[in-house]
């Protein structure tokens, strides 16, 4: 037999071996599969910057012709409902107790100043808690108020100035769009790197790399022997956290279905191979299912730019999120789900995730020692 | 048995021969403040079956382990067929089977899953794997379980699939910790009749036992102490050389006989064999110990002198 033929019937025990070992181990299949589907589900519906129907308190000092048709126009969308219509004190009281996210004052005086000719000025008091929210209520009122004041100027009069906003990609500003394709890097990252983290450390923790050891078996052979089928398993994980975002939520493949994968692929080598680097320094499962769950979990969610923009960071952090692979397949997988980017736009994204893959992999291999002690 | 090639006799560092099958030299390995390895040296010739006796913590796994490339060492130097076994590469593992202590083979594969697995990792084609398999499985009497999973073999099948495991490749050099440990005697007899097999048929053989009574089946023997090797060679020239003369303690409180023993600087070892206390004592001391124990209502018997007299009155000289 030859040396190219011995090493693929060594790749090929390692990994038949292991796929003997998946199968027979519910809880990997469960990891892999149902995991990322289930927290793909939970993440989609149950995360939501979209707000709508926020309770709103109404203080009409004036109870004027003016100031109802101010509430009217305020609360005739969908984005704010009367919570109640009361005095500060009771506005106040359910802010604190997070019945109402704002109250809206309307001063005693509001429709004689504008028919005076004056400004007419009403007051917002904000929950400002949660910025995010607090930014949103800020953005919906300010734009409400102006469309109601350029009414009052001249109902028959065009305005001098408009502007037109088109929302490109996501037009809706769904978050569903905006959450899939992030959420799908993250789910990606932690499974691939616990299933490897595991495998490598459980050869230690049987006794079983004494004999692998003292077998032919080369570094290499083992270390792929463990990738090919996880990241079979990585690529089937990929296929249905997409299936179900384009059945359930609704989310476009604008782009090539054949780059996605393979940006996939390439994501997932790294993560696999960080998972192999971790359970190689480790050899025991507690430790390397820490560290796994750590090193993946954290960076893809936060630094990724998932969910915070990476131009928001802190220079130190933006920085840091440039080793992170998470941050390329994030970027990777909106530009080809939603903008429909194609390889002239994405080829950066795929050197660096082919850099940190190959990195990773000849790392894990060199410290991968072939000693017991 | 009797066509064994001689042992090189007695001394802790032999000649190396040329073409050793195994050679230890001055091997040394610290773990912390403990030297596992404290300059172990011998070598084993072609075709034998070398035992290395010792209790636990003497060394032998290491030393095993050392023989098959899998630690680093801190001196010395570990040969297996004249190469360097954690250099020598793929050559030298095939031609190395190992069977480690610990459970070393996958639980949740079965006999049969088991075998393949390692069957392909030697590249064997699969004509001779399903030859050689079942020719072990006869041996082993496996072959009933061929779809029971490992983790639910018993603790003596589990040892002889770790031995068909490593006996698949058909290795030059076998090396053997402890692989008697923990199974029942029945599977022990029938795991030396096989070893002698082996051997007949050209195999060396290296194995680790902490029963001095498995020594006396190996055609050289090596007393592991402290990482080092207190006396090698034939069992039988060994056991000539022993100038001790053995007895059992007879009647007496035994803890009265125990500490009267103790006082006493001619006698070299003691152990408890069954309800009796087995002594050696310096040549031509036995009348001085009779009249030691005389007072206590306990005499002696001569018995013939064995291997756990030799070892034991050799690690107690060691100790002084």
């Amino acid at each position: 037999m030859t040396r190219p033929m011995r090493f693929l019937v060594r790749v090929g025990a390692m990994a038949s071996k292991e796929v003997m070992h998946i199968r027979r181990d519910p809880r990997t299949l469960y990891m892999a599969l149902a995991m990322p589907v289930v927290m793909l589900l939970i993440f989609g519906f149950g995360v939501s910057f979209d707000m709508d129907r926020i309770p709103l308190v109404v203080l009409d000092g004036d109870r004027s012709v003016a100031s109802r048709a101010l509430v009217r126009a305020v609360s005739a969308g969908h984005e704010f409902v009367i919570a109640a219509d009361s005095d500060e004190a009771t506005a106040l009281r359910m802010i604190r107790r997070g019945q109402a996210l704002a109250a809206l004052a309307i001063p005693a005086d509001y429709q004689r100043d504008l028919a005076a000719g004056r400004d007419g000025e009403v007051q917002l008091i904000v929950d400002g808690a949660d910025g995010v929210v607090a930014n949103q209520i800020l953005a919906k009122i300010d734009g409400l108020v102006r469309a109601e004041s350029l009414r009052r100027i001249d109902l028959a009069a065009e305005p001098p100035l408009q502007v037109k906003v088109f929302t490109l990609f996501n037009p809706e500003a769904r978050s569903a769009l905006f959450m899939v394709p992030g959420l799908a890097v993250y789910l990606l990252a932690i499974a691939a790197v616990l299933l490897t983290a595991l495998t490598v450390s459980g050869e230690w923790e049987r006794g079983s790399m004494e004999q692998l050891f003292a077998s032919p078996v080369g570094r290499l052979e083992i270390v792929l022997g463990k990738l090919l089928p996880y990241l079979g398993l990585g690529m089937l994980q990929l296929l249905l956290v997409v299936a179900v975002g384009a059945v359930i939520f609704d989310v476009p493949i604008r782009g090539s279905v054949a780059l996605l994968f393979f940006v996939g692929f390439l994501f997932l080598a790294g993560m696999l191979g960080q998972g192999l680097f971790i359970s190689v320094v480790a050899r025991s499962q507690l430790v390397a299912t820490q560290a796994g769950a750590l090193s993946s979990l954290l960076p893809s969610l936060l630094l990724s730019g998932m969910l915070v923009p990476i131009e928001n960071m802190p220079r130190i952090l933006q920085a840091l999120s440039s080793v992170i692979p998470a941050r390329y397949f994030v970027h990777a997988m909106r530009g080809i789900m939603l903008k429909g980017s194609g390889l002239s736009i994405l080829w950066t994204d795929l050197v660096a995730l082919t850099i940190f893959a190959l990195a990773i992999l000849a790392l894990a291999t060199t410290r991968f020692r072939r000693k017991l002690a | 048995m009797s066509t064994a090639p001689a042992a090189t006799p007695g001394g802790t560092t032999m000649g190396i021969e040329a073409g050793a099958a195994l050679e230890a030299q001055a091997l040394v390995r610290c773990f912390g403040a403990t030297r596992a390895l404290d300059g172990l040296s011998f070598t084993v010739g072609r075709g034998q079956l070398f035992g290395l006796v010792g209790a636990d913590g003497a060394g032998k796994t290491t030393a095993i382990r050392a023989l098959a490339g899998l630690i680093t060492l801190d001196a010395g130097r570990a040969l297996v067929l004249g190469r360097d076994p954690a250099k020598g590469g793929v050559a030298v593992r095939e031609s190395l089977g190992l069977m480690p202590q610990q459970a070393s083979l996958y639980p949740d594969l079965s006999v049969a899953e088991n075998l393949r697995f390692f069957a392909r990792l030697y590249c064997l084609p699969r004509a001779l794997f399903r030859e050689r398999s079942a020719r072990l499985l006869d041996i082993t009497r496996l072959g009933p379980f061929l779809d029971r999973r490992a983790d639910a073999l018993s603790g003596g099948m589990y040892k002889k699939l770790a031995l068909a495991c490593a006996l698949l490749h058909r290795p030059e050099v076998l090396l053997l910790d402890e692989p008697t440990n923990g199974v029942d005697p029945v599977s022990r007899r029938e795991l030396w009749a096989l070893l002698h097999e082996l051997v007949h048929d050209g195999m060396t053989v290296l194995l680790s036992t902490p029963y001095m009574d498995e020594a006396e089946r190996c055609h050289c023997v090596g007393l592991i102490h402290h990482g080092r090797l207190l006396l090698a060679g034939e069992p039988r020239a060994l056991l000539a050389t022993f100038e001790d003369e053995t007895y059992e303690v007879e009647g007496g409180e035994r803890e009265q006989v125990d500490q009267g023993l103790a006082s006493l600087a001619e006698v070299h070892a003691a152990s408890p064999a069954g309800a009796t206390l087995r002594i050696a004592v310096a040549r031509g001391s036995a009348g001085t110990v009779a009249g030691a124990l005389a007072p206590l209502a306990a005499s002696l018997r001569p018995v013939a002198p064995n291997f756990e007299d030799l070892f034991l009155a050799r690690v107690r000289q060691e100790a002084a």
